[in-house]
């Protein structure tokens, strides 16, 4: 761990590190990164995308010649995780797109990860083979079965070396458990068990089975008419295994104890902020609907991101947030086209840095902030090809909100807000960071002095 | 983009607070048609081969039920006699959304085991859902837009929306709202039109 890992100060400046992804503007939907996870020690990096497909990185193991460059992160594995499927039941189409990917912790040589889309979480097992078996008795070399008669020895098979293969396999599919959209999988600390969530409900798996789950949390109304609210988040607590948070759509954060019932209906904790008064419209209600939710490292925090701010909770104080963070307010007065164009309904991930000082999420125009929650600086910065130049700083950018524009500064008419920064991800112990802008990912370091 | 619309819109939330506010009635009648109409477009839209974001349904509707609370602060004006009319309960706007959720919950019945998926879905008219007939023939059909927009408030369920929030915009002047043979109720007619007519 480097002294000082992640503050903002105004020593730490970012560089470009990579770029993954095609480089061409027609690029298909299918390659459109939708989340990205680093791995429990740093050294692996997925992304799944909405072709269904699994993309790992894996960190180079550092040069002795080239102290000042960090391990560079080269593919490592692909393989199709989802297939698009389609329900003729209910004549619908269920989509292939990779929702979320989360890693378990190692334990052997292998790893392991789930990935889930709408419907159907995976546990897929990646692993290595350099090695392969040769002199068999009954196939020959080219895996041919061997005539009986011709067999006259017998011999033990050796291994012998062969060019690393990484293989991705399923072990474990999740299937038929959520009627509604799987918004979010969550690993517990027992390394057991984990839980998926969709609109309206949580259910808890143990990796081993298959073919049952048990439901925890289930807000569906007897009558759907009456539906105002829906769950939008979940994730269990770091380090004790009965504790879980689940976000919803009217902004509001339950914790809950599975020990206390079966079913957690009831919540031990509530966290709701008290409505602004001054700030009231039409679109109060989906501006504070919550898109991510994330506990920090410690157990302590949990942050929520909702349409314009983050704001961080004391999990012992339920009425406020101690902090909250304005990621993009000059976009208040806009709600109204952001409605139209449905942009209003976009869901930004937040992340924690390793030592839960510094806070990151996406915002429009390829546009990503941090926020020092120890000095209260926060940063712009941006993810696009023209400051991809190797180890080249980025630049602070500025969004000019009204009188007269700057030279760097953008105006807020001229965002496009069709590139938008929904999946980052900060690595466990480092101040590196990988943003998704559409199909690329950028992977970002720190500069090292 | 809505485009002169910004302007009007940025002008009521600084002045919401401002208890001599002027309700410029053009300003926040088209603010609220339009609203309405984006967002019954988008109702409309989310209809198709994909199951629908139930998030996304549930906030639209949401939305939906604000703007009736707050189109509804007049009482509606005595209906034209029109005999296609008589009994139609159901088309109210709120049993309209509510026809629709109901068909959702139709589409995401959890009785039916999911089919195992091998062949690629079928051409798109043989796969679209179909909406509720309630639904169907509250959209297609021509005398909501000749009787206005009101006709789609008879029978709200105002229960949810009874208490008024602290701080909310004072109550608009009566003559703002739509009054028969008005032009604003012709304009309205004509949005519904629009709509209907898509």
């Amino acid at each position: 761990m480097i002294p000082g890992l992640g503050a903002l100060t105004q020593d730490t400046l970012w560089c470009f590190s990579q770029v993954k992804g095609t480089v061409e503007v027609g690029a298909t939907e299918a390659d459109i990164i939708s989340t990205v996870e680093f791995n429990h020690t740093g050294e692996l990096l997925a992304t799944g995308d909405k072709g269904g497909r699994v993309v790992i990185f894996q960190r180079e193991q550092e040069s002795k010649n080239q102290v000042h460059r960090r391990g560079e992160y080269n593919v490592y594995s692909t393989f199709q995780s989802h297939e698009p499927e389609f329900d003729y039941l209910k004549s619908l189409e269920i989509e292939e797109k990779i929702n979320k990917i989360r890693w378990l912790p190692q334990q052997n040589a292998a790893y392991f990860l789930l990935s889930t889309n709408d419907k159907t979480v995976k546990l897929w097992k990646v692993s290595e083979r350099d090695k392969r078996p040769e002199g068999y008795n009954l196939k020959d070399e080219e895996g041919r079965l061997r005539d009986p008669a011709t067999i006259t020895t017998l011999r033990v098979p050796v291994l012998r070396p062969m060019d690393l293969m990484v293989e991705a396999t399923p072990r474990r599919v999740f299937a038929n458990a959520h009627t509604y959209h799987i918004n979010s999988i969550s690993v517990n600390s027992d390394y057991e068990t984990y839980m998926s969530a969709d609109d309206l409900r949580i259910n808890l798996w143990n990796f081993e089975i298959t073919n049952q789950s048990f439901n925890i949390v289930d807000i569906k109304p007897a009558n759907m008419e009456e539906l105002t609210e829906v769950i939008t988040a979940a994730e269990f607590h770091p380090h004790h295994c009965n504790t879980f948070v689940y976000s919803s759509s009217k902004g509001t954060i339950r914790l809950c104890d599975m020990r206390a019932s079966a079913l957690c209906d009831r919540h031990t904790k509530f966290f709701e902020e008290p409505e602004d008064p001054s700030n009231r419209s039409f679109f109060s209600e989906i501006i504070s609907s919550i898109s991510d939710v994330k506990f920090s490292h410690s157990g302590r925090y949990i942050m929520t991101r909702d349409y314009l701010t983050v704001k961080v909770w004391d999990l012992n104080m339920e009425n406020r947030p101690i902090e909250t963070y304005q990621v993009h307010d000059y976009l208040r007065s806009k709600l109204c086209s952001l409605y139209e164009n449905d942009c209003i309904f976009d869901k930004f991930e937040c992340v924690w840095n390793g030592s839960d000082s510094v806070i990151m999420t996406g915002s429009y125009n390829n546009f990503f902030r941090m926020f020092d929650r120890n000095t209260k600086r926060d940063v712009t910065l941006e993810a696009s090809r023209e400051n991809s130049k190797p180890r080249a700083i980025l630049k602070p950018r500025k969004v000019c909100v009204g009188g007269k524009r700057r030279k760097d500064e953008i105006s807020v008419d001229s965002l496009d807000f069709s590139k938008k920064i929904l999946h980052t991800a900060w690595h466990p112990s480092e101040n590196i960071i990988a943003v998704a802008a559409t199909n690329n990912l950028y992977i970002f370091q720190d500069k090292v002095n | 983009m809505v485009g002169g619309l910004k302007r009007k819109h940025s002008d009521l939330e600084e002045e919401e607070e401002d208890e001599k506010w002027d309700w410029s009635p053009a300003g926040l009648r088209s603010y609220q048609q339009a609203l309405l109409r984006i967002s019954l477009d988008k109702v409309q839209r989310s209809l198709g081969p994909r199951a629908p974001s139930l998030r996304r349904h549930v906030l639209i509707h949401n939305t939906l039920q604000q703007l009736q609370a707050a189109l509804c602060l007049t009482p509606a004006p005595p209906l034209p006699p029109e005999p296609l009319f008589l009994g139609e309960e159901d088309f109210s706007l709120s049993a309209t959304i509510g026809s629709i959720l109901r068909e959702l919950e139709t589409s995401m019945d959890e009785t039916e085991p999911l089919q195992n998926p091998a062949a690629p879905p079928s051409p798109q008219n043989e796969v679209l859902p179909q909406p509720d007939p309630v639904f169907l023939e509250a959209l297609s059909s021509r005398y909501l837009g000749d009787s206005g927009l009101d006709d789609f408030f008879l029978d709200i369920d105002t229960s949810t929306v009874e208490k008024e929030p602290a701080g909310a915009p004072p109550e608009p002047p009566h003559n703002l709202f739509c009054v028969p043979g008005s032009w604003e109720w012709n304009e309205l007619d004509h949005i519904m039109e629009i709509i209907l007519g898509s």
